[in-house]
């Protein structure tokens, strides 16, 4: 019997508990790590990579496979927690976050190409957007119908080269192309808004030439709703701000940048599995 | 490549200007493989690329001016599998999208290749701003990184098709807006890594790259009515170096001289050092701009001043005798 509604949307919350759980467990194997923006996305990576996105686990290169960039790379627990739980990467990926030299693809604080259904290395901000034009550019010049996600952290926008990325995509009327911007307001030292304010943010993207739609980064619903909605138009790239809340799910992390990165330790790891337990 | 590509058209309309042969040569590509595509960020005319796009506008990318998109859409379309060629100045490509070309290309070891014209203090009036001085070096340190110095339009072409068959990036180190006088061999076959030899002998050796190769030959022919003989090596590329024809000339010459229109720091003559100092000792000396920007005037006049001359390379050989 077919999926209902209701039971996509609990199956995808259901899913991102379980990726908040691999977070805190490679956070923890690790030792640290950048928790808060890797909690601020995971309900986006549940609906893409369990919903959206067309990927063959078994098989990371699938030429026609959708391609997703996650451009602000420090959030790169969230990206491996999600490849662990997809089955693109091995079970226990999440047990060996910044583990080196033991033969397997590496897990580290920002992606690494080299890992199977990663697609490009990135931690370097503001490089995301401008690789995924050229994904999206290149499928249209190859003839192939896969959609290309790049995921961009709000304080990450302050690079410039972000926006000659948005303008290229919106020349291009890349309508393949969609930016996701994880808005949870605070970077590494305090509001984004204190350290380079970027309202009016959907009008920035809107002056672009960007079909611009804006979401609750936590609501499933309305994040399904929207990635079904794509393209948003018939000649614009389109673009996504979410409404998140930095450090999701753990009362202790959520909308501090003192959990921007962190060190993490057994008795954390047992208070936010805890508060997960309790969802 | 099938020698039929290199016909006598694409030497006639490269004007004796390497970085109009790049753009010659992505013709000749672009009709021989549809996977090439070519970036440009407002530098259409500076590679010579209009026929390519009259030809083949789908394939061809205009970011505006903006080096950094640039590199990274080249090194998206490079992860689809299709042939980026980014044509940009030197100064900018090297230094302003210096992140881009570091992770998303060399880190990511994509099969981008980088035309960087205007490289070296060609564009001399054009002021500091303009002047690539430090490419080499910082291109040759990024890890699997080509770096290619054709010294005239023949090694431009060639080694422009070359690059459409070599793995990982590729820089290839192009000229300005004035006319570079043929130099090298045209029915030499260009082989990655190799030096080649333009005059001979074993009281010293000049070792040189691109623009200043002309100016090796000529230092080498002075000397030689001196009754010194001066080894000359084109070096086209600095990466991978051809350490065997280095140790060679140090084994056989009383001293290298090595000659190139680049900061003294971290180009050519650094990377011949670094070999020769773990691996045969010998005495040096670098021509190139010194540890200063060079001031706003013609590229000969600057080439004079700061020493990168047939002149200054003669003294310094001599200095070695």
């Amino acid at each position: 019997m077919p999926e209902t509604r209701d039971e996509l949307i609990k199956r995808l919350e259901g899913q991102a508990n379980k990726i908040r759980r691999n977070i805190w467990r490679a956070l923890k194997a690790g030792g640290t790590g950048h928790a808060g923006g890797s909690l601020s996305a995971t309900d986006m990576l549940s609906a893409l990579y369990f919903y959206k996105m067309n990927v063959r686990p078994a098989e990371p290169d699938w030429a026609d496979r959708d391609r997703f960039i996650l451009s602000k790379g420090h959030a790169n627990a969230g990206l491996g927690a999600t490849l662990e739980l997809a089955g693109i990467v091995d079970e226990g990926y999440c047990d060996r976050f910044y583990m080196m030299d033991d033969g397997r693809p590496p897990f580290g604080m920002h992606p690494d190409i080299k890992v199977p259904g990663i697609e490009m290395s990135t931690g370097g901000l503001g490089h995301g957007l401008s690789i995924g034009v050229g994904m999206a550019l290149g499928a249209r010049i190859k003839g192939q119908a896969f959609h290309t996600f790049v995921m961009i952290g709000d304080g990450e926008l302050h690079e410039g080269s972000n926006w000659e990325a948005a303008m290229a995509g919106a020349k291009y009327r890349l309508t393949n192309l969609t930016a996701l911007i994880d808005f949870n307001k605070i970077s590494q030292s305090a509001h984004v808004a204190e350290v380079m304010g970027l309202e009016p943010l959907a009008d920035k993207w809107r002056s672009f030439g960007w079909e611009v739609r804006e979401i609750d980064g936590h609501n499933m619903t309305e994040i399904v709703d929207t990635l079904d909605a794509l393209p948003f138009s018939g000649n614009k790239p389109n673009c996504v701000i979410m409404h998140t809340i930095k450090g999701k799910g753990a009362s202790f992390a959520e909308d501090t940048h003192l959990w921007h990165q962190n060190a993490v330790n057994q008795e954390i790891y047992d208070k936010a599995i805890a508060e997960l337990e309790t969802v | 490549m099938a020698a039929d590509a290199l016909t006598t058209d694409w030497y006639k309309k490269s004007a004796s200007q390497t970085r109009l042969a790049f753009g010659q040569a992505l013709l000749t590509l672009g009709a021989l493989d549809p996977d090439v595509v070519i970036l440009s960020a407002d530098t259409q005319d500076l590679l010579g690329v209009r026929e390519y796009i009259e030809l083949y506008p789908d394939r061809f990318i205009e970011c505006g001016i903006a080096e950094q998109d640039k590199v990274g859409i080249a090194a998206g379309l490079a992860t689809v599998g299709l042939k980026p060629y980014v044509c940009g100045y030197a100064p900018f490509v090297t230094a302003r999208a210096l992140e881009q070309v570091r992770n998303d290309v060399a880190y990511a070891h994509q099969n981008v290749v980088i035309g960087a014209a205007a490289s070296g203090i060609s564009l001399g009036v054009s002021g500091g701003t303009h002047h690539a001085v430090e490419d080499l070096a910082t291109m040759r340190s990024l890890a699997g990184m080509t770096v290619i110095v054709p010294a005239d339009v023949h090694e431009a072409y060639k080694a422009t098709l070359a690059a459409h068959e070599m793995e990982g990036p590729v820089y290839i180190r192009l000229g300005g807006r004035t006319p570079e006088p043929d130099i090298t061999d045209p029915d030499a076959p260009f082989t990655l890594g190799k030096a080649t030899e333009l005059r001979s002998g074993n009281d010293v050796a000049i070792i040189a790259c691109g623009s200043l190769v002309e100016m090796a030959v000529k230092a080498s022919d002075a000397l030689k009515a001196e009754g010194i003989n001066a080894r000359v090596l084109n070096m086209t590329t600095i990466k991978p170096l051809d350490t065997e024809a280095i140790l060679k000339a140090a084994e056989e010459c009383k001293g290298i001289v090595t000659a190139e229109e680049h900061h003294v720091t971290g180009g050519l003559g650094g990377a011949v050092a670094e070999f020769l100092a773990e691996n045969h000792p010998t005495r040096m000396r670098i021509v190139g701009l010194g540890d200063t920007f060079a001031v706003i005037g013609p590229t000969p006049a600057l080439r004079a001043r700061y020493g990168m001359s047939a002149d200054n390379i003669a003294a310094k050989a001599k200095e070695l005798l």
